[in-house]
């Protein structure tokens, strides 16, 4: 570990305890969305669209409400019908189908039966009559200018003049230093022009989504699920429902991964639905076949960006066009894009024009740092070229180029501290950067900005008769979330972290929690547990004064106890147990509670640094050894800091050289399976350096950054420049694939260029 | 459809159960039986979540049917732990935090385990390998393997 | 109180392409009040959306954040993540 910037010295914050949750989970005991089931229930099957782009003309449900055991059959019409227009319209659309459907896989209908296989027999005996449509399967057909139009509402958001017909682009977002960017160019000494495609790919959770709902006589609803943000199943539920939210509890089950992917909802309406219908427990579990078709996907791209540089290697100008295609509905790929390609190198004069493409696949949802990683891709991969044709060391290139505190954002702002430079020199410094390679081998760099959110957090904490203390927050933890909320309230309250209960709290049970993304857990949530503990530290000095009959200003809290500072007379210390002991007599129970709106994320960076081995007779590309740098601001649990780092970098390099949607010429998904979808495995992979770099964010009470996402921007570059590194060849296609590593070997004449 | 009764030994315990003739053995260890550590995270034998020893093989517990299991003897992740004394390698996966979401979880500490009974001193690259039919998202195996060389050393010494 | 409003290029439109202006309001609410009746629609494109950063500071939802005299307040477009 590196730390850079001194810190106060913490009793629990930066040490590893076995995480709270972790017990439960090595047991086989800890309860995920499928492994609960309910009395009486039924099970529910989703049918959904063969076709990529159709119009729904008739759907004949009565067959299907004729078989046994079937007790409940919806479609749209068993929900209030939206318009365009509405703030959460596609999420509606794409849940259950009006009129038609925009991909393979999308939901149209959903029957509850008594067992699984006759639920899954009502299902393929709904009679659905389609007209279909031509389908808009790529860029390049969707922004054709005779294209078929998806969407009769869609107005380019963004366009300038306004768009006056509708299209295929959802949005159009602009970037630029308003400044001459011909003279710009004029400046360089060198102008590099680059080219990229990339593939939707999926974020590979191992739990498909699941959920069970029980809807009473009384129209309340409970609904136990996966998720990433509970809350949001509520409110997307009852916007779908056309409910009040207090008809919905939410009970959070485990959530076996997520990514950005099950921050949206597709199946708990309908359970919902169902349930009402037939008036019984609806259990649904998704098949990894309808992870794949219906939910996910993140973004492909086509990008296309130009740099110019001094020969001193000073970044002068930067033009960037962006396309991202966000599947059938609106996205913000495109912006994200746009927000995060120059955002790590002071660039002065730089335009960026990126634009948000529908087209008929899979709806897609947001995938860890959603968009960085194929900005990266190009940016740190035309780097490297820029670099070689001057001459210059890559590091050096972008230690000279690195954005540091005070310099502007593309965005306009002054960045606050921040640590990428720090990233750059841990990897700089670290024995790999200048270990000697071996045959057929390459090293590639690259380096990643993420930002971090903040959104609305709440925490209570309520100690107990023995003095020990159960701290419930709203958010569900993905990755290691739990053990950080222990122990940053130890640290607070002064307490054992494994005297502390972290507890996720379900919708009716702590207060209003946004959903666990954009890396906000630790940071935001953090904020709202130091919050509750601050409020009841107060009380505790004032319950202590009262049983020491002194003055609460001459009370203090130091290392978890009641320190009386006055002079009148000798008084003992109080512990957190002794004030809990008397807590009835001194104004009953204690309890205190965190609620905010966090503001002050600090925004992430991180330095990647791989070996490739490429086998030149087959393409195949092995990484051999990689190391990972980035700025966590604090790490509150250190192991898992390192574990979102490594797990970044495995999904970079299973997304770098192996993963993609492949789809026939109707838009049909042709490898929804774990067998032809291709995610790493243990044997792909070498051990993952880790480094956490801590600069503090100065607005974090710990100094904590998001810490979740930034980790998997940098690798798909740092594979790419591996792989330039080893043979010569710059592939800028998605992914690298042993057939396209193959192929550009053939074409550069099969020689090793390193 | 008349169901289909099955004798078996379950982690050591005699056991018996009812299902389907095309019930996958996964399916019955969850609904039937109520052991709901094994999970299912393809249901095509892709993803190993669902791993379970019958008869001393490793098996994807999705590509079993349930009848198959009768006078077989079959260990869970439920059986790792002894008492309140958990597995070496439940011990290792916890001090080194080689779990994020935990739900491939118990498929690779069964997996690790039939690896740990064939292989008692495995080098990385034997452990990779022994674990590749197990995938994890979240951790990137670093925390993983060395929570397996770590249980492998405690087991030996 | 008198503030400097920065706006990220892509809100530049409304302004008539001004990168910084001069503006007034007590709260962030109010000094886009001020900012859409000197650039009529201005106000809808800053009101949804768009974040603030003042001193460094990154707050998402910022229409009832004071402002002091002389503050720097960048207008930005609202993040997201997974």
């Amino acid at each position: 570990m590196t730390v850079t910037e001194p810190k106060p010295r913490y009793k629990y914050v930066g040490t590893r305890p076995v995480r709270h949750d972790g017990l439960e989970k090595v047991t086989g005991r800890a309860r995920f969305a499928a492994d609960l089931n309910l009395p009486g229930q039924l099970h529910g099957i989703v049918v959904r669209s063969p076709h990529a782009h159709a119009r729904i003309t008739s759907i004949d449900t009565s067959e299907a409400e004729a078989m046994p055991g079937v007790k409940a059959v919806i479609t749209s019409e068993d929900f209030p019908a939206v318009a365009p227009g509405h703030r959460q319209y596609d999420m509606c659309v794409n849940v259950i189908a009006r009129d038609k459907v925009f991909y393979e896989g999308h939901a149209l209908a959903a029957v509850a039966a008594s067992t699984r296989d006759q639920a899954q027999a009502a299902a393929a005996a709904v009679k659905v009559e389609y007209e279909v449509l031509p389908a808009v399967l790529t860029i390049d057909q969707a922004l054709a200018p005779d294209a078929p139009v998806l969407h009769a509402h869609m107005m380019t958001a963004g366009a300038n003049p306004p768009a006056e017909e509708a299209s295929n682009i959802s949005n159009i977002t602009r970037f630029s230093s308003g400044t001459d960017m011909d003279a710009g160019f004029a400046e360089a000494d060198l102008v590099m022009e680059r080219e990229f495609t990339t593939r939707p790919v999926h974020q590979g959770y191992i739990e498909p989504h699941a959920c069970v709902a029980d809807t009473g006589q009384d129209g309340h609803t409970t609904i136990w699920c996966s998720s990433q943000g509970h809350f949001n199943v509520r409110s997307s539920t009852a916007t779908l429902l056309g409910w009040e939210n207090t008809r919905i509890r939410v009970i959070p089950a485990e959530i076996g991964g997520g990514f950005g992917g099950k921050t949206t909802i597709y199946l708990e309406p309908l359970a919902v639905a169902l349930s009402a219908k037939a008036g019984r427990p609806v259990k649904m579990v998704m098949t990894r076949d309808e992870v794949f078709r219906a939910t996910g996907p993140a973004p492909g791209t086509k990008l296309r960006i130009k740099l110019g540089a001094q020969s001193d290697g000073n970044l002068v100008a930067g033009d960037a066009y962006l396309i991202y295609t966000n599947g059938a509905y609106a996205g913000p790929g495109g912006l994200l894009g746009a927000m995060t390609v120059f955002e790590s190198y002071n660039i002065p004069h730089f335009d960026i024009e990126a634009l948000d493409v529908v087209i008929n696949t899979a709806r897609s949802a947001a995938y860890r740092a959603p968009a960085a990683p194929l900005t990266a891709y190009a940016m740190e991969t035309l780097l490297d070229e820029v670099a070689e044709e001057l001459g210059i060391d890559a590091m050096e290139l972008r230690l000279k180029n690195a954005v540091t505190e005070g310099e502007p954002s593309t965005m306009g702002f002054p960045f606050a501290r921040i640590g990428f430079v720090e990233c750059l020199e841990a990897v700089r410094d670290h024995p790999h950067f200048s270990a000697p390679l071996g045959p057929n081998q390459g090293r590639g760099l690259a380096a990643g900005y993420w930002f971090n959110i903040g959104e609305s957090s709440s925490a209570t904490v309520n100690l107990n008769e023995d003095g020990t203390a159960t701290v419930v927050t709203g958010s569900p933890d993905i990755g290691g979330s739990r053990a950080s909320m222990a122990l940053m309230a130890a640290e607070e309250l002064g307490i054992d972290p494994m005297d502390i209960r972290p507890v996720v709290g379900d919708t009716e049970a702590v207060g209003f929690t946004d959903i666990t993304e954009g890396s906000r857990a630790t940071f935001a949530t953090g904020m709202a547990v130091v919050e509750a503990c601050r409020k009841m530290v107060v009380e505790l000095r004032g319950r202590a004064a009262k049983m020491m009959g002194v003055d609460v200003d001459d009370v203090d809290w130091v290392d978890g106890q009641a320190v009386y500072t006055g002079s009148d007379s000798d008084k003992d210390p109080l512990s957190v147990a002794d004030i809990c002991a008397k807590a009835k007599r001194t104004g009953g129970p204690l309890t205190a509670t965190g609620s905010l709106e966090a503001h002050g994320a600090g925004p992430g960076f991180a330095v990647h640094l791989c070996d490739v081995e490429v086998d030149p007779e087959t393409g195949v590309v092995r990484v051999v050894r990689y190391t990972a740098s980035q700025d966590a601001g604090t790490a509150i649990h250190p192991s898992y800091v390192e574990g979102q780092i490594q797990g970044g970098v495995a999904q970079g390099v299973g997304w770098a050289l192996n993963e993609e949607y492949i789809y026939d010429s109707d838009g049909v998904m042709e490898n929804p399976s774990f067998l032809d979808y291709r995610v790493p495995v243990a044997s792909d992979l070498p051990m993952i350096d880790a480094i956490i770099v801590e600069v503090p964010n100065p607005a974090h009470p710990y100094g904590v950054r998001g810490v979740g996402e930034t980790g998997i921007v940098p690798p798909i570059p740092a594979v790419a420049n591996a792989i330039y590194d080893a043979t010569g060849c710059r592939i800028r296609d998605l992914p690298m694939s042993p057939i396209r590593v193959l192929e550009a070997i053939t074409a550069n004449g099969g020689s090793n260029g390193s | 459809m008349s169901r289909v009764h099955v004798t078996c030994t379950i982690n050591g315990d005699p056991a018996e159960f009812l299902c389907d003739g095309g019930q996958t053995l996964l399916d019955a260890l969850r609904d039937e039986v109520g052991l709901t550590g094994a999970k299912e995270g393809c249901g095509t034998g892709d993803c190993g979540a669902c791993s379970i020893v019958m008869d001393g093989r490793l098996l994807c517990s999705c590509l079993v049917l349930a009848p198959e299991a009768e006078g077989t003897s079959i260990s869970t992740v439920e059986g790792m732990a002894t008492g309140d004394d958990l597995h070496p390698l439940q011990q290792c996966f916890l001090e080194g935090a080689a779990l994020q979401c935990g739900v491939c979880t118990p498929g690779f500490l069964v997996a690790a385990k039939a690896l740990l009974d064939r292989n008692p001193d495995p080098t990385e690259t034997e452990i990779r390998y022994g674990l590749a039919g197990n995938l994890c998202r979240c951790t990137g195996y670093d925390k993983i393997v060395r929570a397996v060389q770590a249980a492998a050393e405690r087991l030996s010494g | 109180m008198a503030v400097r409003v920065h706006l990220s290029s892509n809100l530049r439109g409304p302004a008539g392409g001004l990168a910084e202006i001069e503006a007034e309001g007590a709260t962030v609410g109010a000094l886009i009040d001020d900012l859409d009746n000197r650039y009529p629609g201005l106000g809808d494109a800053l009101r949804s959306g768009v974040s603030v950063v003042i001193d460094g500071l990154l707050i998402a939802h910022p229409e009832y954040e004071p402002l002091a005299e002389g503050a720097q307040v960048y207008f930005v477009p609202q993040t997201a993540g997974g």
